[in-house]
């Protein structure tokens, strides 16, 4: 019996060659996405699940209270041997500094070889708390400085052999380090990537703060862990926690809450700084389904509208002694073999498009993602889903058709299913794409808004890393050089760019010798004088600060900071006291300059406060002058290798870390508008296959209208009538929803654009004109046919 | 007896309108009879078989077949007594087009969950008695009107049933294809095989044991000429 449906369905499949292969086509586009979607999707669940004793592992955070609370993925250096020596709740803790790249040098064959690689500083436990299986070496190795670990990858990259223990690199030309230890391969789908693990207490030569016991503050490049003993109840720890700030920070206005988030959550973000935003799982999960959803629908569209040809054969099958069940059964293999072949064709579209999609995605997917046990199951639901849906509703409405209707050919729409369930169906997939495009044109906008915004500064500004152990004396004297050329406008000695920093460095501030600290954080920017030229940053009253070598005594602060302390104007706070930081700066504000974006489009402009601090330059920011960009890098790496020639010549300009800010929104945003796309070009499959369908009903009824002296166009408007409206009604649904949505979605940004009416116009009059075009296309070869043609046919 | 019916109505409702499809019609045939329904188009003659059929339902009337009540039957006794006792023959042939002849005939023993040996043994005696044999892998859009009837026919007979209801079965031959099938007929008749046809050739009909004149739903003895 099965093999006798399957023989049927291939043949029945054949013979109706162009709508089978159009089912083919939306079928394969929508298994294609679906899957590459469940590969993105299962690619970001199940991050870290690997180590032992997962659930009893925690990040510590906290929630920094001022006049907002910001959520933080980290805790004060000081926390982690708070925890060991006054708690008895963990079991290990650790702490993992995140150094991004740096230079490493290795001395090869007789010469120094240069590597770029990130690495993180790691305490002993880290490797405790964590299972990273460790190749050679012991973990303890880590108590002391200028040790690591590394992976047998790394090994090989750098020494050329896996056992690499003993051998030595240099870091950031400073540091020799020794390999202690070997790790295995890192597990992809971890938090942690570092392949090389330098003992924390190493990082003191670079970043003593991080290393030491203090809770002044918090930096995002230290997380600290902690394996809790069983039974702990995490909540009860965060109480243990809460006694910390009125100890070590009784009165800082910014007020620490300390939380213990379990490390399965972390990659799934939440509040606190993760991989991916949960909800963007979901949302691509959910355009996923549409996309599938969409392919359905064409299937169940094309074949109801189609069983009216099929009605025949069933009415014979029915007269033979066939049951509903059997009817329905046979459909179902048909659609099954067709979703088969889908499945099929699909999966190669997404083994074909992997690397395009692991392009956008930022992944590293292979063949074996696609037909591991998870994906294989995957494969077979959704084949018995689609199955389903787009078999059971054409088969129950054939195994409706009374067979003496049928075996007459007196069948009219109503029998085939309903006009009104198409008309419903074709407009849940116009409300779809619409839904799409306008989804996609918001966040285009959106994102658009943010980088090519003016920011209140000059993005196109070049930054140039300094390195660390630079006295100050001999950064003058480099700064002269690099700016002693034509094509040099201006160059400024600073710790970061205004906006876009690697981490914004808030603190503590005390204005006009108030008793209390402001209920704000204040955002540092050191710099020199020529950090308002080189960056454009207007002057609203006062004046530039001069320079001091040795205490800082005149400050500049933003218009935000003169609004927040309550000033009536800019000029107001001019001459005022300001204490940053505890001691860390106190001065005389001498300036305010115009507010400029500190930080992305989804924060507030907060009140900034620049001075000049020699020590602490990290990065040169020049300005070149227009139009002579080649000329004016080219000055600049004669001088910096031959200042340096050790170090890689590298640099960035400012906008391209003000886009790289919107690095996931960009991925995105990318998915969107590819997922759209293809939803759209299902729809188009559809319409094209209802279009077509109509166009045969309709053959006889046109040649009656041309014989009667209908025009072409008369006879297009017989097909596009039903449509339009269908569109119209479509648009009416999508528009008020999307609007909802995607006005919660900018909610995210403190800096959005408006959602304006053109873009819900557009979005709709494009379906519109797809669906009008693909109209036009297949119809008016119907309307300019020989109407006597056609009616001898019939 | 084989069936009866009694008193039958069967009417539409159109704009208000009653009209009478089948209007107070007697029926009984005996095993072993040769039926001819004769009438002009749309006299009803199609409709009473579909009616025998159990393909349509009817409004009033009783309908016994085989001494069973057919109008207290559920759908499903209805299906099965169609299904195991009823072969249909149609002027269109009605074969499926995507099945080979062999399948063709072989559809109606799947539906009653023949075995497969069985099924191979059944279909080959009728290929074989046919004579078609030859042109059991064929389709049927590569075979004559005549033969696609035939194996309308064999199709028909391959389960085995109680009657044989045949609308206009050679509306759609020549003379010397309907010729043949009315052969055919005669002799399954001779066998043993109930048939009742519709049809408005006098020529066809004569070939019936007994003739019957339809005209708007009802029995006539006047034929209209
Ligand atoms: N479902 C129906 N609705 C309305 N009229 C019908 C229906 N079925 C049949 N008829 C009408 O009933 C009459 C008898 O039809 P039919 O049995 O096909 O006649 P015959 O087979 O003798 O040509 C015709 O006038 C036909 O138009
Ligand atoms: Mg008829």
């Amino acid at each position: 019996m099965i093999r006798n449906y399957f023989i049927t369905a291939w043949r029945s499949l054949r013979k109706r060659r162009t709508t089978s292969l159009i089912n083919l086509l939306g079928l394969t586009i929508g298994f294609a996405c679906a899957v590459l979607i469940y590969l993105f999707v299962s690619h970001h669940l199940g991050f870290d699940d690997f180590h032992t004793d997962a659930d009893r592992i925690y990040r510590l955070n906290t929630d920094e209270e001022t006049d907002y609370i910001e959520y933080e993925g980290s805790v004060p250096p000081g926390m982690a041997n708070e925890i060991r020596n006054e708690f008895t709740f963990s079991e290990a803790v650790a702490r993992y500094a995140d150094w991004q790249e740096d230079v490493l040098a290795v001395e090869r064959d007789g010469a120094t070889q240069k590597y770029r690689e990130t690495l993180a500083f790691v305490e002993p436990e880290f490797l405790e708390i964590f299972n990273f299986p460790v190749r050679g070496g012991t973990p303890d190795a880590l108590e002391a400085p200028n040790l690591a670990f590394i992976t047998e990858e790394v090994a090989m990259r750098l020494f050329g052999r896996r056992d690499a223990i003993g051998e030595t690199f240099v870091l950031g030309n400073t540091e020799t380090i020794r390999v202690a230890g070997i790790l295995d391969p890192l597990p992809e789908k971890s938090l942690f990537d570092r392949e090389i693990l330098v003992s924390f207490p190493t990082l003191k030569v670079y970043s003593e703060w991080v290393t030491s016991d203090s809770f002044r503050g918090i930096t995002s490049m230290l997380q600290t862990f902690v394996r809790v003993r069983p039974g702990t109840d995490p909540a009860a720890v965060e109480a243990q926690l809460a006694a910390l700030p009125g100890k070590y920070r009784p009165d800082s206005k910014n007020i620490h809450h300390y939380r213990l988030q379990p490390l399965l959550d972390i990659h799934l973000g939440g509040l606190y700084p993760g991989g991916i935003q949960e909800r963007i799982l979901w949302i691509v999960s959910l355009i996923g389904f549409l996309v599938l959803l969409l392919a359905c629908i064409n299937f169940i569209n094309i074949t109801t509208a189609q069983s009216l040809n099929r009605s025949r054969e069933v009415g014979v099958r029915k007269v033979l002694g066939c049951g509903r069940h059997q009817l329905l059964r046979q459909f179902l293999s048909e659609v099954f073999l067709l979703s088969l072949f889908a499945l099929v064709a699909g999966l190669l579209t997404a083994w074909l498009a992997l690397p395009y999609f692991n392009d956008i995605t930022g992944l590293s997917l292979g063949f074996e993602s696609l037909v591991n046990p998870g994906s294989i199951l995957f494969m077979l639901g959704i084949l018995v889903l689609v199955t389903l849906l787009a078999g059971f509703y054409p088969g129950v409405v054939l195994g409706r058709i009374p067979p003496v209707l049928a075996l007459k050919r007196k069948l009219t729409q109503r029998d085939s299913g309903g006009l009104r369930t198409r008309q419903v169906l074709v407009t849940l997939q116009f409300t779809i794409s619409i839904g799409l495009i306008i989804a996609t044109l918001v966040v285009g906008r959106q994102l658009r808004y943010a980088v090519e915004s003016d920011l209140g500064y000059d993005t196109s500004v070049l930054m140039l890393p300094i390195p660390s152990d630079l006295e100050p004396r001999q950064l003058e004297s480099l700064k002269a050089r690099l700016s002693n050329h034509s094509a040099i406008s201006q160059v400024s000695s600073c710790f970061a760019s205004p906006g876009a920093p690697n981490n914004i460095w808030g603190t503590s501030v005390r204005y006009n010798s108030r008793p209390e600290v402001e209920e704000f954080a204040i955002d540092v920017k050191v710099a020199d004088r020529d950090y308002l030229g080189t960056f454009g940053l207007d002057l609203v009253a006062g004046r530039n600060f001069f320079e001091k070598r040795d205490t800082v005594d005149e400050v500049l602060v933003n218009r935000t900071f003169a609004r927040m302390v309550g000033a009536e104007s800019p000029e107001a706070v001019l001459g005022k006291e300001i204490a940053v930081g505890g001691k860390y700066v106190r001065g005389r504000i001498v300036g305010v300059v115009e507010d400029f974006h500190d930080s992305d489009f989804t924060s507030r402009i907060n009140p900034v406060f620049i001075a000049p601090e020699p020590g602490n330059y990290g990065e040169f920011a020049v300005k070149l002058q227009a139009g002579r960009l080649r000329e004016g890098i080219a000055h600049l790496e004669k001088t910096w290798t031959g200042a340096f020639p050790d170090l890689l010549f590298e640099y960035e300009f400012v906008d391209e870390r003000v886009a790289q800010q919107y690095a996931t929104e960009t991925q995105f945003l990318t998915l969107g508008k590819l997922f759209s796309l293809l939803a759209i070009g299902i729809g188009c499959l559809g319409i094209y296959g209802l279009v077509s369908f109509f166009v045969a009903q309709k053959t006889k009824e046109i040649g009656i209208r041309k014989v009667l002296g209908g025009s072409v166009t008369d006879i297009l408007a017989l097909f596009t009538r039903e449509f339009i409206g269908l569109v119209v009604v479509a648009g009416a649904i999508a528009i008020p929803l999307t609007a909802f949505l995607m006005e919660s979605w900018l909610q995210n940004y403190q800096y959005r654009t408006p959602l304006e009416w053109w873009v819900f116009a557009l979005a709709t009059a494009a379906v519109l004109l797809i669906t009008l075009a693909i109209i036009v296309l297949k119809g008016s070869k119907a309307a300019w046919s020989n109407p006597v043609k056609s009616l001898r046919t019939e | 007896m084989l069936l009866k019916l009694e008193n039958i109505y069967k009417w539409v409702n159109q704009g208000g309108n009653r009209t009478f499809l089948l209007k107070h019609l007697d029926l009984e045939i005996d095993e072993g009879e040769f039926v001819s329904v004769m009438g002009p188009s749309g006299s009803g003659k199609s409709t009473l078989l579909n009616v025998i059929g159990l393909l349509d339902g009817f409004d009033e009337g009783d309908y016994y077949f085989q001494g069973e009540a057919v109008h207290q039957m559920r759908d499903k006794e209805r299906a099965r007594l169609q299904k195991e006792h009823i072969g249909f023959i149609f002027q269109a042939y009605h074969l499926i087009d995507e099945l080979t002849v062999y399948e063709n005939i072989e559809t109606p023993l799947l539906y009653q969950k023949v075995k497969s040996s069985e099924r191979k043994a059944l279909v080959g005696d009728i290929l074989d008695r046919f004579n078609i044999v030859g042109k059991k892998d064929l389709f049927p859009s590569q075979l004559s009107g005549g033969q696609q009837q035939l194996v309308g026919v064999a199709r028909a007979l391959i389960s085995r049933p109680k009657i044989l209801l045949a609308d206009e079965p050679t509306g759609n031959l020549n003379s010397r294809q309907s010729r043949e099938i009315m052969e055919l007929f005669k002799e399954l008749n001779r066998e043993g095989m109930t048939i009742v046809q519709a049809t408005h050739s006098e020529f066809n009909a004569s070939y019936g044991t007994r003739i019957l004149h339809l005209l708007d739903g009802s029995w006539t003895d006047t034929p209209e000429l």
